[in-house]
């Protein structure tokens, strides 16, 4: 097969594995789930064929064409693509296996390995497009497909008011993405990736600071940054595969990986906004996870701010340039410190979906273990019946944390270190986020395994099938070698030599940081948390607690207003006025007036001989005076 | 290739079926049933005669038929189609047969209704493919009194007021077309479209009536089309006469009638009156950023599902006359000053108008096919069609949500499906033409989103509970009445140049004028 073809092949795979299921085998899950499971198993192996062939290409083809205006859909396969290949096709193959096991005994066993295979053709189809328009496609057959697997368990309410909440809030990313898109064609001419390349290189892109930053809008809903992070926590009401796959691995990392694509449409003060929205998010959501009680929840915050340190990252690539402007002498230093960006966000993006999804994996074994127990509160003692869970949980632990030697490790350093290259107040918002991450991350750790079981569910939990624990394993090496050159550099490639790197005296310093960070929050958080069946923060400052708490549910609260109090009466106040003002007072206003016009009409004809005469004396009477010149 | 009269055959052969219909009083209901769905049918099979025999690179108007009718009055039957015409043909055909078998379990009165339907039929092929104003009127009117039966008799409880107020709102907007183009005729002593707009261009038109008379002749012909479209704010007939009509009237009204009014603007409107349209766009784009945004919000406030989806037939129509609008005036000063080019402006415009007309197409495929399972759901619930009378069909009837869920997400715009293509061509060629507008349309495009998502989390999701418990799921006819839709939405949805192919010199003409 040709390059070409393999990469078609990788594409289309899932779309016809996900028909075949739809159409023929919606009662036989067994089936449908190895189906689905074979047809990730054949994109891994293709797709290490190809990023390992070396073979790196264009292709388009034309899809719609009016006149001079045409839409094309093509691929475009560079070291980049050739990054996110690999982290879609591999450990999406891995959590198909995993799924094998988890959803063993679900009723839809079909219909979820259906909706697996849609979205990975919809997330394969984002990591091969060669245009925006193209992207844009897949963009939102990623949100449907979130959709539709968030709401597997659709018969919970809980579950189908997360699918819809996450739908809607990535819709209105997507708005913004859509205009750029819209835009970004109308300034320059072309939303093909190469095209806008070639043109940069030539210094001939329509810089505006509104393309970037409307294209950064769909990246928002995506990649879940503020204020469009709401849906991700409730999105946890999936299964725990999709978790791990759409909301930890793959999706999410979809708007960091669209915004290195972008990047050559990039300005300091779109890139300034960027890197802002990124810390916040990285901070805010690190102090959201501290008081999380489900085991879930406190992943699906502690990936919010993982999310955003990748967009920190990529921001952080201008700061420097941003005082000289964006004059042409500056070029090159301007590409250079944003290739920096996009070197850091893409290795953390890289080595955050082999840990998360480990990590994410590792709770759902957890949660099965523990007959579907989520409360970590309510475990304990995990660590003697499910060893094997939790020798790959640690290891995902220590790589988020950032103990060196772990894939963590290494390419937090790196966002680390531009930051302190770049911006002073963000390295400091960022460390001690890095602090937070470990307080959490080891609270969590410490109280799920040790300790005395908690429940009977956890007195009775077991280790659990191969089927899942093997990715856990796989995953494990992966989160431990990920960082490394020896694996990282062949994965990435060119990608990998954008990864900014401390020398000399800076390398100790961000050395000597980050273990520093991680010590005072690891440390702290095991004096802090006894391993039993409360949480110590509330009971020891229930001020700081409650703070906390209210600071997760602001936004909620806030949006919740929006809909209730703003949006629906606007509808309601907007369906009054129609019904009354427009139906009411004018059309039937109009008619009324009309049949007035009638009745009076119909007054001079009552049928009274002496009104016709008395009519015909005034007519004559008004003729004679005219025809006189009266008037 | 005149051998055969072939727009006469597809204009008169459901009158024919009409006809047979009327002179058969002791027909039995199923002989009936079949013999409407066979002539109805017909349609598609002339429509897809005339697509094999249709030249694309053409834009002038192909299967001509010109006869001399009313010598005295110059009044000529003149037929003619090009790629916007061969389009609605289509749709017509598809459309109307799916209409019938949705109303397939009809009990009362059966061959008046699909009498009755016929005559619509034929009267929207006639609108459709007239180029005289003379049968044109003719053909629009009288599709006005099919319509008006069809909701009044088989229609809901309130349908006798709704039925009422429909009719008499769209004559009184005829009123004026008919007064204006009384006025045209006297100027020019001419009633043919194409006649008309070849007057229109060269200036003779403005020159026979005067400033000031083209002006309100532009008012009196606008009047009538908005009304049919309809316009917002001449809205106010539609959402209860779509909600009171039968199911299949619902289908039809929404899917091909309100396409009339679009078509009006497209073949009259614009070519008689381009410098009146760009003069007034800036009033009228608000117009229709009001339909758009407004008509998506108050279907949020709907509870009656097929309100809610008439409101959205509001929304999605009123996305084409953006288009249109945003063409006719030619693009906003920003866009002019920056964009530069002239070549910019053109595939601007060839983009919204390509999507305006695939957007008519679209929309009559999804929206008829939600309205008919808005009429599923209340045939199994004893009529109820509020959004709160039922919850958790996706448990009972997996299938039925499936395809309702396509509908449902083809008229949200999701990639994949039909509706997606025609909305991004317009956003795209609105965005170059008056970038604000698009960006006001992106409200409508969340509303649509959300209300259309919490109907289907209201009904579908959650526990089963009202309407819900012991859904069936859909037995063959239905199954038959949606699936050629839901087929067609995935068909053009990834292959849009099929239908892109029938219209494309037409919009690459009309976007260089």
């Amino acid at each position: 097969m040709s390059p070409v073809q393999s990469a078609l092949a990788i594409l289309l795979l899932p779309l016809a594995s996900a028909a075949v299921i739809a159409l023929f085998f919606r009662k036989q899950g067994a089936l449908a789930s190895w189906i689905s499971t074979a047809t990730a198993g054949a994109i891994a192996v293709l797709s290490l064929q190809l990023i390992f062939g070396g073979e790196r290409f264009t292709a388009s083809m034309e899809w719609l064409r009016f006149g001079d205006f045409s839409l094309s859909l093509g691929f475009k396969f560079d070291d980049l693509a050739a990054l996110m290949l690999f982290v879609v096709s591999f450990v999406g193959f891995l959590i198909h296996v995993f799924s094998l096991g988890y959803m063993h005994d679900d009723a839809a066993r079909a219909r979820f390995f259906g909706g697996l295979s849609v979205f990975m053709f919809s997330m394969l189809g984002i990591a091969l497009a060669d245009n925006l328009f193209m992207i844009f496609i897949f963009w939102e057959l990623v949100g449907f497909s979130s959709w539709l697997l968030i709401n597997h368990w659709h018969e919970k309410q809980s579950a189908a008011d997360a699918s819809k909440k996450a739908f809607i809030v990535n819709r209105v990313g997507d708005f913004g993405f859509l205009l750029g898109i819209v835009m970004c064609y109308w300034a320059n001419g072309t939303v093909d990736l190469s095209e806008l390349a070639k043109l940069g290189d030539a210094h001939a892109l329509v810089f505006s600071a509104a393309i970037p930053l409307l294209l950064f809008c769909g990246a928002m809903g995506k990649s879940a940054q503020m204020p469009l992070h709401v849906w991700l926590p409730d999105a946890m009401e999936g299964p725990t595969p999709v978790s791990a796959l759409i909301h930890a691995a793959t999706m999410v990392a979809a708007g960091i990986y669209m915004l290195c694509r972008v990047n050559m449409l990039m300005v300091p003060e779109a890139l300034t906004v960027i890197m802002w929205i990124g810390t916040a998010t990285a901070l805010y959501a690190a102090l959201c996870a501290v008081t999380q009680r489900d085991i879930k929840k406190v992943l699906a915050y502690s990936t919010l701010s993982q999310l955003g340190y990748m967009v920190a990252a990529f921001g952080l690539g201008s700061n420097r340039i941003h005082v000289a402007g964006c004059s042409f002498g500056d070029k090159m230093g301007f590409e250079i410190a944003v290739a920096a960006g996009v070197g850091a966000a893409m290795f953390h993006l890289t080595t955050h979906a082999f840990f998360k999804a480990l990590l994410f994996l590792g709770s759902g074994s957890v949660i099965m273990g523990c007959h579907h127990e989520q409360d970590i509160f309510k475990m304990g003692g995990l660590w003697k019946k499910m060893p094997l869970t939790f020798l790959t949980f640690t290891i995902g632990v220590l790589a988020i944390i950032g103990l060196p030697g772990f894939a963590g490790f290494f390419s937090k350093d790196a966002i680390l270190y531009l930051a302190m290259e770049k911006n002073t107040a963000v390295f400091a918002v960022l460390a001690l986020t890095a602090v937070l991450t470990a307080f959490y991350m080891v609270r969590m750790w410490k109280i799920t395994f040790f300790g005395e079981a908690r429940s009977e569910e956890a007195k009775h939990a077991h280790e659990s099938g191969l089927s899942l624990t093997i990715p856990l394993v796989v995953l494990a090496v992966l989160a431990v070698v990920g960082g490394y050159a020896g694996v990282y550099g062949k994965l990435a490639g060119g990608i990998a030599e954008l990864v900014p790197e401390a020398e000399g005296s800076a390398h100790t310093t961000i050395l000597l940081v980050s273990l520093a960070v991680m010590t005072i929050g690891t440390v702290s958080a095991l004096l802090f948390y006894p391993a039993t069946g409360a949480d110590a923060l509330e009971k020891k400052s229930s001020v700081i607690f409650s703070g906390f708490v209210a600071l997760k549910e602001s936004f909620d609260s806030v949006y919740d207003y929006y809909v209730a109090k703003i949006q629906q009466r606007f509808a309601m106040v907007l369906n009054f006025l129609e019904q009354v003002f427009l139906a009411g007072l004018i059309i039937r206003g109009a008619a009324g007036f009309i049949g007035l016009i009638g009745i009076g009409a119909r007054a001079l004809h009552v049928g009274s001989l002496h009104a016709y005469v008395y009519w015909f004396l005034l007519g004559a009477a008004l003729l004679w005076a005219y025809a006189a010149g009266v008037f | 290739m005149n051998s055969l009269p072939l727009l006469s055959l597809l204009v008169f052969a459901p009158w024919a079926g009409a006809l047979v219909l009327a002179l058969l009083p002791r027909l039995s209901p199923s002989a009936s049933r079949g013999l409407a769905l066979g002539t109805s049918l017909s349609t598609l099979l002339f429509g897809l005669i005339a697509c094999s025999d249709f030249n694309p690179a053409a834009t002038a108007y192909q299967f001509v038929e010109v006869h001399n009718w009313i010598r005295a009055l110059g009044v000529h039957y003149y037929l003619g189609l090009d790629g916007m015409s061969l389009l609605l043909v289509l749709l017509t055909g598809l459309v109307a047969p799916a209409a019938l078998l949705a109303s397939w379990r009809l009990e009362r009165d059966v061959r008046l209704f699909n009498l009755l339907f016929l005559l619509l039929q034929g009267a929207a092929l006639g609108v459709f493919l007239a180029l005289d104003f003379f049968h044109w009127f003719i053909f629009w009117e009288l599709s006005l009194v099919p319509a008006f039966f069809l909701i009044k008799l088989w229609g809901g409880p309130g349908a006798p007021r709704a039925a009422y107020q429909f009719v008499i709102y769209t004559l009184a907007g005829s009123a004026f077309m008919l007064a204006a183009f009384a006025a045209i005729y006297g100027a020019t002593g001419s009633l043919s479209f194409p006649q008309l707009a070849h007057a229109a261009a060269g200036g003779e038109l403005a020159a026979a009536l005067g400033p000031w008379w083209i002006k309100i002749v532009f008012v009196g012909v606008f009047l009538g089309l908005a009304v049919k479209v309809p316009l917002f704010p001449f809205h106010t007939w539609l959402p209860s006469a779509y909600a009171e009509a039968p199911t299949g009237a619902s289908m039809f009204l929404t899917g091909i009638m309100s396409k009339m009014g679009v078509y009006g603007f497209f073949r009259l409107l614009w070519p008689l009156f381009p410098a009146q349209l760009h003069a007034a766009s800036g009033v009228l784009l608000w117009l229709a950023l009001a339909g758009v945004v407004l008509g998506a919000f108050a279907a949020m406030a709907q509870t009656d599902l097929k309100r809610m989806i008439a409101y959205s037939s509001i929304n999605h129509v009123s996305y084409c006359l953006l288009a249109l609008f945003a063409v006719a005036g030619g693009g906003s000063e920003l866009a002019r000053d920056s964009a530069a080019t002239s070549a910019a402006l053109t595939s601007a415009k060839e983009a919204a108008l390509s999507g305006a007309l695939l957007q008519m197409f679209n929309h009559g495929l999804s929206a008829s096919a939600l309205f008919f399972c808005a009429g599923i759901l209340a045939s199994r619930n004893n009529g109820n069609r509020g959004l709160a009378d039922y919850g958790g069909v996706r448990t009972s009837a997996p299938l039925f949500a499936g395809l309702c869920g396509l509908a449902m997400f083809s008229s949200i715009g999701l990639p994949g499906l039909n509706g997606f293509v025609g909305e991004f061509l317009i956003f795209r060629g609105v965005f170059g033409l008056v970038p604000y507008a698009a960006a006001v349309a992106c409200l409508g495009l969340f509303a649509t989103a959300y209300f259309l998502l919490t109907f289907w989390q209201k009904v579908f999701h959650g526990p089963v509970a009202g309407g819900g418990k012991n859904f069936a799921d859909l037995d063959g006819l239905e199954l038959a009445t949606l699936l050629p839709g839901i087929v067609l939405m995935f068909l053009l949805g990834l292959a849009p140049q099929l239908l892109a192919g029938l219209i494309n010199p037409l919009v690459t003409t009309w976007a260089a004028k």
